[in-house]
């Protein structure tokens, strides 16, 4: 799911602008049982942990520091594809974006783990996309195919909210 | 203090209407009513007589778009400058650049006034600042590259960024050599900043205005008003006036404005009621 910060309450205006991206976060992570590990940034980080509280998760989330290979967990990995994708986005019109972005989102419905763990990231940094959770998330073994909750890029950034059952 | 723009001075408690006039295609405001030379020129007239003390004239739209360089930059404002410094000796000339290179030639055609809306993009344009003894305007960004869109951006306490920016720009301008009364600092609402972010600058200019430089507020229909109102570009009128009574009863100085009239009435009828001037005539009831 993507980092947006629209999504956090210190953010709330009178009307919600992302009302079906966040429809869509929470079905997401209410899908999630037991202990989650957060793989994001910083400000990815604070996103997930308002929409786990948000739909009431007991299960404890996991620090990175706390993860072990053998610990059986959750995960919700927070990223985005380009921020470049039209005229009024918010890093402007780049032409590559689009093609970035469906590669990527044809990598994630795929499970395409090696393509994920060679995701060019210094062109995502050009696009303004933050990829290198999704780097993290080809790392974690066998994802098979993902089943897309949302894929839209309503202000220009193309968020895709999507979730894969790893039997690993 | 006194405030110095280029050849102007202004007394301590004067308010100044800050007139915008674009020489662009395509800004978001005007989007190239002023495009044409003459148009631009007859903007100038009008704001004048509307009570303008200066214009600020802008080459360069402050969204993302076409990249224009130093050159067509120059082609749209010098002579123009040079035009309107000849027709208006006592009107006060601002210039909305970044680049050195354009301050010069600005300067040169007769500027006063140098307002850097990217927060020091072009270090060496204070120095021309300095060289010409002209006023600079000194922003508050965050940062960014110049026309880009804030983008996620946030701060642990905005305001104490703005004012640390911003005096630092002012202070380093000064040791570069421009006069102590012509560097105004500008918070810059929206520039690196979300709305949250705007609103809280404009709840807490108070304490920019501490500072002790003069502060100069950029509000005229801007996203943050079309945001808290949710109104598009041409019916913010009423909200960035509610936001100019609030820079006003701060202690703001001078106002970038698209409308002379009716900011100039806000900031005078605001600095009426805190006591700072007193009312035009008055009889009813003293008679």
């Amino acid at each position: 799911m993507p980092g947006v910060l629209a999504l956090l309450p210190e953010y709330a205006g009178l009307s919600d602008p992302v009302a079906d991206l966040r429809a869509a976060c929470v079905k997401a992570v209410a899908w999630l049982e037991g202990s989650v590990e957060i793989v994001a940034d910083a400000q990815g980080r604070r996103v997930a942990e308002h929409l786990l509280a948000a739909v009431g998760s007991s299960g404890p989330v996991i620090r990175p520091a706390e993860a072990t290979p053998d610990r059986a967990r959750d995960l919700i990995v927070v990223a985005n594809g380009s921020a470049t994708r039209t005229e009024k986005a918010p890093g402007h019109l780049d032409e590559r974006a689009a093609a970035f972005d469906e590669e990527l989102g044809r990598h994630l419905r795929e499970g395409d783990s090696e393509s994920l763990r060679a995701i060019d990231v210094a062109l995502a940094d050009e696009l303004w996309a933050t990829v290198r959770p999704l780097v993290e998330l080809g790392a974690v073994g066998d994802l098979g195919a993902g089943e897309t909750v949302y894929d839209d890029d309503p202000f220009g950034v193309q968020y895709w909210v999507m979730r894969w059952r790893c039997e690993s | 203090m006194t405030l110095k723009l280029g050849r102007h001075e202004f007394a301590d408690d004067a308010t100044l209407m800050m007139a915008i006039v674009n020489r662009t295609p395509d800004s978001f405001y005007d989007k190239g009513a002023t495009w044409a030379e003459d148009k631009a020129f007859e903007r100038v007239t009008h704001v004048v007589a509307q009570g303008a003390e200066i214009v600020d004239i802008g080459g360069i739209k402050a969204a993302p778009g076409v990249e224009i360089g130093a050159a067509e930059e120059k082609a749209r404002v010098v002579d123009f400058v040079a035009r309107v410094r000849e027709a208006h000796p006592g009107l006060v000339i601002s210039v909305d650049t970044w680049r050195a290179e354009v301050g010069q030639a600005v300067c040169e055609a007769g500027a006063d006034v140098l307002n850097d809306a990217w927060g020091g993009a072009d270090p060496e344009l204070a120095d021309v600042a300095a060289s010409y003894d002209a006023a600079i305007i000194c922003t508050h960004t965050g940062g960014v590259t110049p026309r880009t869109r804030p983008y996620r951006i946030e701060y642990d306490d905005v305001v104490a960024a703005a004012i640390a920016d911003t005096v630092a720009y002012a202070e380093r301008a000064v040791a570069a050599g421009v006069d102590p009364r012509s560097a105004v600092i500008d918070p810059a609402h929206d520039f690196g900043k979300n709305t949250f972010h705007s609103l809280e600058l404009t709840r807490r200019l108070d304490e920019m205005v501490a500072t002790g430089w003069p502060v100069l507020v950029s509000l005229s229909n801007k996203d943050f008003v079309g945001e808290s109102l949710d109104l598009p570009v041409g019916e913010r009128l009423t909200g960035t006036l509610a936001a100019t009574a609030v820079c006003a009863l701060a202690g703001a100085r001078i106002y970038r404005v698209h409308e002379v009239v009716e900011t100039r009435q806000v900031v005078d009828m605001v600095n009426t009621i805190a006591g700072r001037r007193l009312p035009a005539r008055a009889i009813r009831g003293l008679q």
